[in-house]
């Protein structure tokens, strides 16, 4: 056994105990070892995928080398490696990007509360990509919508602390919801390794004794981790949440922390039940159908919305209807474009959510559109970066938005009935995020009159006064052109992952 | 080589837009629009010279047998080709004689209308492309010369530049245009059936070709009728010869209604006689409502004139209805009916151009538009108003005037004719038509002549005999007398045309 | 020749352009040399491609898997190239004027010489893919050039033509996403990619994905109803409107339009379908409507831009009667409709750099104080009407003796379209020409002083189009004729 091997579990370890770890720590420090926590086990789980990639195949591992039912496991394959060094690229670049508005909204003694709860975030998150059980990965759920509760508290005002409520009742719901499906396969089961109960589930599955069971059971889990990523009509809680809480904090949530449960989803589909039951039951249709309500509700709202950030954030709605959408087609091909877009999104959405601070800063802080006139002027940085998101969100050629939209449209390709709903959802969801994203584009790049800026003492930002969130948005726009222009290695990779998957 | 006969097409165009250029000089330099007199002279003498060559030469170049010359390829398959043959020679006969009586004319009369160089160069132009159009060989060659004369002729129209003038130009545009892309629709489709453009009599539509597609074929024949009847002021688009009539200066107005409706005439000779064929058309709806439509056209236009009060409208109506008499001869497709329907067209020419010709004495002399200011007119012009009165009743068709003999043949044609009902009911509008005639023309002469003893009381003073331009009154004869004339000895005009009519039909 | 070329032809003006803010020019005069130099040498190189035209294809980059950026040269490719590269030295030389009264200029022209690039990218794109990805990067390069004033009128506009061109885009890529399932490839090939033995029953499901797609490129060749956005672009700088909304991307619309539906899903399919019908429908429909809108237009640009919007259904009209010799009609317009509208779009830009009149009624008598100008505009009206022995003629012959030998039920009213279009034309032209020239008897020549025609930079353009048109008039068998060739080989 390679030394590669225990990175995973390292990671999970890591980050779970340099939560507390921060606690006693300063603000700075805290920020300086999260960043260096972030960027570790980044590099190890990159190490980790070039492990499973030379060898070609995915690994097990044994936590404490106990058996099944009684050992937990970690199971790596190509595309947890994938996903998991995303997220931590992704996360990296949202704390580098959010800093100064971190520093700003959040009171000084609450500073390391916050690395506390993004720590635990990541870990969970790894967790919940890495894990191999079932309940474990239940447990892991919990504590990732405990620190997204904390992540959008913890600027205090009024509407957060509204919308942490919310988020908080939606999500234990969903919670309770996968708890009881899980609760039922156990009971059908006996198990909670997720290999193992896939066995079962294919024999009870053949003897046809507890087909209802099983539906319902995958009805729940399905319906649990909808609510908690925001599928419409689950979405109420979104908006707010993202809309008020600080910058990394709505970066994080929108492009990791969602993610994180479809991910668990993916997984719950391939590797707990079985991906040709879940074909074979109604639940695809129905994720289908709201997945593709979402993209056009989602866009809808996102139109009528009054503020760049809850535009953005009623934005993610739609996108996260893409990512089910590409579910409910239930071909592999499909979900190939899901787990693309999985990755493009969170490239794009996080971009957005910081560059939309960005430009919000050069506004005098008000993140109106009416304010917004002109902002691409006086902080060029943010304004490119919106421009590049705006554009990749859009389906831009060069840009990943376009390749996945591709990926999603040939998925679609000679599918009986759901080819024409979902290539014309594609084209008027496309059509409605022009509307909206390069409505806005324009806006920041028409001239505000001399004597408005004047009175509302916008403020020119160059990249000197904020170079980490430059730097940030840099990095952003390049990952999401490499995704854009030299996609074919990463969804290669996602390919051999998801064939490691089942 | 037979280029020599593009000379009288390129000798007033080249003339004409030198003039023009000159014109255009003169008022970028910003000089003051009267002339002196000098310049005035020269300008005459040239112009002059330039009509009575191309006159010359164009007569030649008629006269001194066929001339075929494909001057080059507008397209892969379409030369831009000229043949002059039968008709053509006709045309240009009538063309050159009443231009250049026009053009004397002209020289006096233009003095109070002023831009003169802007005139003649239009002028010029409009005879360079007349001839090119009587010359051309095949239908996209005329085409294209019709849309010239359309484009050259309009700003004679506007030559006053007042509002209504340049509306009436307009109008007089839109309703070419619109004719001449019906024509345009009629030259696509047949291009695609007929074996050439090329003008051969009896016509050269492709039989195996056509087959089957007699219905479109039949649509387009109509569609260039009308469209080419528009110029013709045939009816429903006549309504241009009325509006533009009034406003243009009146040499304008004799050579629009002398020659560019006949124009449209030619055009329609063409298009049926020599592209399509008269058996394609024979006995079908296209023949019926063609008749049809030329009969409303000389009824109605008789009719107004009737009514009308403008002298010049009054003319204009006229000319509506006197021209669709050629159309009615045309559209009968019997060989005399066509001959007299040829005659009409000579005959035609020489009468109305030599009454607008009248009518512009009357507004030189006096500013008199309107019919019931003309009362004892005759008193102060008596020559003029005789030369009226003789191309009056040549118009209503007394013998031996020469509208008698080309009515005398429409009639006979059509009554020869196997044309259902229309062999009876030609003849029977025709006469209306001519009483209408009578009836529009005469009494400006009665009235001209013989105001009545109330009128000669209150206007003492005018009823003088005046001096009378001679300038104006020279031309005014020669025309006269060709109407009178050329009834009294028609004979060499009837053996040519009734020839002509024979190789058609 | 290599065929790298074609990608350098592309990449220099981008990087030329996006160079121009970047440069440290000492004067404005250096500035426009710069770009000047750029352009000539780009159309000496794109010249040189299209007389030694290189046999393969070559491939930037790839996209993933099966999507690749490839240019290649063929003939109508080297159709549109050849007026692209010739239009636009002469475009660029006339805005160095214009521009003088628009301000931030270094701006224009970066954007200005990038969408040369662009344009010859649709124009060399090997395949689909390449060319739906620059046709999405014209419309964004483009809509900086549309908002150049930034006034309120010029945001909306830019609004428009965005929503419109990335909506239109949208469903051009169903039809992208087809053509890379059920095409053995993604390259155009002459007669079409489409496996018939795949497509099997979805035939009709394809007619009506051709349906998507055409009616979505159609929106750069601003078909009815997705041509609002042109009229409203009118309030870009006239060099934009004389050029691109006149030429190059509305033409690249059309171009793109004879990709799919001769070099993708091929015309021996849709031949006599209902596909072809609805399509014929909506062009015909654009053709008379573009004009009646032009008619009642009082603004000179914006008629102008119905105009296009007519012309350029005239080149649809040809594509969509499928037969070799529609094609080489829709090509032909193509050609000529580029000379005649960019020399009448560039006399109405004169015009208003001369006096900042921008209405019909307001340019009464201004023939006898600009009389190259509206000579030129003459010339170009005439032209435009489709008189004999100028270029417009030329091309709508063609395309009525393509519709004539149709079979298709509908051609014949093609024909009829076109001269009714071409009526309407004459009197939205004619009307400018009249009043220009013929004001009116007592109309005061001094409220017009002051005015005089502009210097050689802008006259050179106009009297070079004049002289094409009439050369295209005349003397059109050699240009016909290729492309007659061409079409051929295409159906």
């Amino acid at each position: 056994m390679a030394f590669v091997q225990n990175f995973p579990f390292f990671c999970i370890i890591l980050t779970l105990f340099s939560g507390p770890l921060s606690s006693i720590l300063s603000g700075k420090a805290a920020r300086r070892l999260n960043l260096m926590v972030i960027t570790l086990v980044g590099a190890m789980n990159t190490a980790v995928l070039a492990f499973v990639l030379k060898n070609g195949t995915y690994y097990v591992y044994k936590m404490g080398h106990f058996p099944a039912p009684w050992g937990n496991e970690i199971r790596v394959g190509v595309l947890e490696a994938v996903m998991a060094v995303f997220f931590c690229l992704i996360m990296l670049l949202s704390m580098l990007g959010g800093m100064r508005e971190r520093e700003q909204e959040i009171e000084e003694s609450k500073q390391n509360l916050y690395y506390i709860m993004v720590n635990l975030l990541l870990s969970s998150l790894l967790a919940l990509v890495y894990t191999n059980d079932l309940f474990t990965a239940y447990v892991f759920v919990e504590i990732n919508t405990i620190s997204a509760c904390g992540l959008i508290m913890i600027k205090q005002n009024g509407r957060t602390i509204v919308a942490a409520t919310r988020y908080m009742i939606m999500s234990l719901l969903g919670s309770g919801m996968l708890l009881l499906g899980i609760c039922f396969l156990y009971g059908i089961t006996g198990q909670l390794l997720m290999s193992n109960i896939q066995e079962s589930v294919s024999k009870i599955h053949l003897s046809g004794v507890y087909d209802t069971p099983l539906i319902v059971a995958l009805g729940l889990m399905s319906v649990g981790l909808a609510v908690k990523s925001a599928l419409f009509p689950f979405h109420g809680w979104l908006p707010d949440a993202y809309g008020y809480s600080t910058v990394s904090s709505a970066a994080i949530l929108s492009s990791l922390v969602s993610k994180g449960y479809i991910f668990l989803l993916l997984k719950i589909f391939y590797r707990v039940v079985g991906f040709g039951i879940v074909r074979e039951s109604k639940v695809i249709h129905v994720l289908f159908v709201f997945g593709i309500l979402g993209m056009i509700i989602g866009s809808v709202d996102a139109i009528r919305a009054n503020s760049i950030r809850r535009m953005i954030a009623y934005s993610s709605v739609a996108q996260i209807g893409y990512i089910y959408m590409g579910f409910g087609l239930g071909t592999t091909a499909g979900v190939l474009a899901s787990v693309f877009h999985i990755i493009s999104h969170a490239a794009a959405k996080s971009l957005l959510f910081v560059s939309a601070s960005g430009i919000t800063d050069a506004s005098g802080d008000s993140t109106d559109f009416f304010d917004l006139t002109g902002a691409g002027y006086r902080n060029k940085v943010a304004g490119v970066a919106f421009t590049a998101g705006a554009l990749s969100m859009v389906g831009f050629p060069m840009f990943s938005g376009f390749i996945s939209k591709i990926m999603f449209a040939q998925a679609a390709v000679g599918h009986a009935h759901k080819m024409l709903p979902t290539l014309i959802a594609l084209a008027i969801s496309t059509i409605l995020n022009t509307v909206y994203f390069l409505k806005t584009v324009i806006r920041i790049y028409t001239p505000a009159r001399r004597e408005e800026a004047k009175e509302k003492q916008y403020q020119t930002i160059t990249m000197r006064q904020q170079p980490a969130k430059a730097a940030a948005l840099i990095c952003f726009i390049i990952l999401n052109l490499i995704l854009g222009l030299f996609s074919q290695p990463i969804v290669n990779w996602l390919e051999q992952g998801l064939r490691m998957f089942a | 080589m037979n280029m020599w006969i593009f000379l009288p097409v390129l000798l007033p165009a080249v003339a004409g837009i030198t003039l023009l250029a000159a014109s255009f000089r003169g008022h970028l330099a910003g000089k003051a629009d009267g002339e002196s007199t000098q310049a005035r002279r020269t300008l005459h003498t040239f112009t002059a010279a330039v009509l009575v060559l191309t006159a010359v030469l164009a007569l030649l170049a008629a006269w001194s047998g066929e001339h075929e010359v494909t001057l080059f390829y507008l397209m892969e398959d379409i030369p831009v080709y000229f043949h002059i043959d039968a008709v053509g020679r006709l045309f240009v006969t009538v063309v050159s004689i009443v231009w250049l009586c026009v053009g004397f004319y002209s020289f006096t009369y233009m003095e109070h209308e002023g831009e003169e160089k802007r005139f003649f160069g239009f002028f010029l132009l409009v005879y360079a492309v007349l001839i090119a159009l009587d010359f051309s060989g095949n239908l996209v060659t005329m085409y294209l010369f019709y849309e010239l004369m359309t484009l050259c002729s309009m700003p004679l129209v506007l030559h006053n530049g007042s509002r209504e003038a340049i509306m009436a130009a307009l109008k007089y545009l839109f309703y070419s245009m619109c004719g001449a892309y019906l024509g345009l629709f009629g030259i696509f489709c047949l291009y695609h059936y007929c074996d050439t453009l090329a003008f051969t009599a009896g016509g050269t539509l492709n039989n195996a070709a056509a087959s089957g597609h007699t219905g479109l074929l039949l649509v387009a024949v109509f569609a260039m009728l009308i469209g080419f009847g528009a110029k013709a002021g045939m009816f429903p688009l006549h309504a241009w010869l009325p509006a533009a009539h009034p406003v243009a200066p009146s040499p304008a107005s004799a050579a629009l209604s002398g020659i560019i409706v006949k124009s449209g005439v030619l055009a329609v000779i063409r298009v049926v006689f020599y592209i399509a064929g008269p058996d394609l058309i024979r006995g079908t709806w296209v023949q019926t409502v063609w008749m049809t439509l030329t009969l409303i056209t000389i009824f109605m236009g008789s009719l107004l004139a009737f009514r009308e009060p403008v002298f010049k409208k009054r003319l204009a109506y006229s000319t509506v209805s006197q021209v669709s008499y050629i159309l009615f001869g045309l559209s009968v497709l019997q060989p005399e009916a066509m001959g007299g329907a040829l005659l009409h067209v000579v005959f035609h020419a020489f009468i109305k151009c030599a009454l607008f010709l009248t009518a512009g004495v009357f507004i030189f002399k006096y500013g008199k538009t309107r019919v019931e200011e003309l009362d004892g007119i005759g008193k102060r012009l008596p020559k003029t108003l005789w030369c009226y009165t003789f191309a009056s009743l040549a118009l209503i068709g007394i013998p031996p005037t020469s509208g008698f003999i080309s009515k005398w043949h429409l009639a006979e044609g059509a009554l020869a004719a196997p044309v259902g009902i229309f062999r009876y009911l030609g003849p029977v509008v025709l006469l209306i038509s001519a009483l209408l005639t009578a009836g529009y023309l005469l009494p400006v002469t009665v009235r001209g002549f013989l105001p009545g003893r109330d009128w000669q009381t209150e206007h003492r003073a005018e009823t003088i005999p005046e001096k009378e331009p001679v300038g104006m009154l020279v031309p005014l004869l020669v025309l006269a007398a060709l109407a009178v004339l050329l009834g009294l000895f028609p004979n060499p005009v009837i053996s040519y045309v009734t020839d002509l009519a024979a190789t058609l039909l | 020749m290599d065929p790298i070329i074609l990608a350098v032809a592309v990449l220099l003006p981008v990087f030329g352009g996006a160079l121009i803010p970047l440069l440290p020019f000492r004067s404005r005069r250096q500035m426009l040399i710069y770009i000047e130099a750029v352009v000539l040498l780009n159309t000496v190189l794109v010249l040189t491609a299209l007389l030694n035209r290189p046999a393969d294809g070559f491939v930037l980059f790839h996209l993933n898997g099966k999507l690749s950026i490839s240019f290649q040269l063929d003939g109508l490719g080297t159709v549109f190239a050849a007026i692209v590269s010739l239009l636009w030295p002469l475009a660029t030389l006339y805005a160095f004027e214009y521009m003088t009264h628009e301000g931030h200029e270094k701006y224009f022209f970066m954007f200005y010489t990038i969408t040369y690039g662009i344009t010859l990218g649709i124009a060399f794109a090997e395949d689909i893919v390449t060319m739906y990805c620059f046709y999405e990067m014209l419309t964004l390069v483009t809509l900086p050039l549309i908002l150049h004033t930034l006034s309120r009128e010029a945001i909306l506009a830019g609004r428009t033509y965005l929503y419109y061109s990335l909506g239109g885009a949208a469903f051009a890529f169903i039809g992208m996403i087809f053509i890379l399932n059920y095409g053995s490839t993604a390259d155009f090939t002459p007669g079409g990619v489409l496996m018939l033995a795949k497509v099997g029953d979805s035939q009709d499901l394809l007619l009506l994905i051709y349906v998507l797609c055409f009616l979505g490129f159609s929106v750069k060749a601003a078909m009815f109803p997705f041509g609002g956005w042109l009229p409203k672009a009118g309030v870009a700088p006239t060099p934009v409107t004389a050029l691109l909304h006149a030429v190059a991307v509305v033409k690249a619309g059309a171009f793109t339009l004879m990709r799919i539906t001769y070099y993708s899903f091929g015309v021996s399919f849709l031949r006599g379908t209902w596909a072809q019908t609805v399509v014929m429908v909506f062009v015909l429909i654009t053709i008379v409507y573009g004009c009646s809108r032009a008619l009642k237009e009082t603004h000179l640009k914006r008629r102008l831009a119905y105009s296009t919007m007519s012309n350029l259904s005239y080149i649809l009209f040809g594509v969509v009667l499928m037969s070799p010799l529609g094609l080489t009609g829709a090509l032909c317009h193509m050609i000529f409709h580029a000379v005649m509208k960019i020399c009448s779009f560039f006399c109405a830009g004169a015009v208003i750099y001369k006096s900042g009149r921008n209405y019909i009624h307001e340019l009464d008598g201004m023939g006898r104080k600009m009389p190259k100008v509206f000579g030129a505009f003459t010339v170009s009206a005439f032209a435009l009407m489709g008189v004999p022995g100028l270029c417009g003629f030329i091309s709508k012959w063609n395309l009525a003796k393509a519709a004539v030998e149709n079979p298709h039920p509908l051609a014949i009213f093609g024909v009829a379209a076109l001269l009714i279009s071409a009526l309407l034309t004459a009197i939205y032209m004619l009307t400018i020409v009249v009043r220009a020239f013929f004001p009116g008897k007592d109309f005061d020549y001094h409220t017009l002083d002051g005015i005089t025609d502009p210097t050689w930079k802008m006259l050179l353009p106009l009297g070079i189009f004049v002289v094409l048109m009439v050369l295209f008039g005349l003397h059109s068998a050699p240009i016909v004729s290729a492309l007659s060739k061409l079409a051929a080989a295409a159906v």
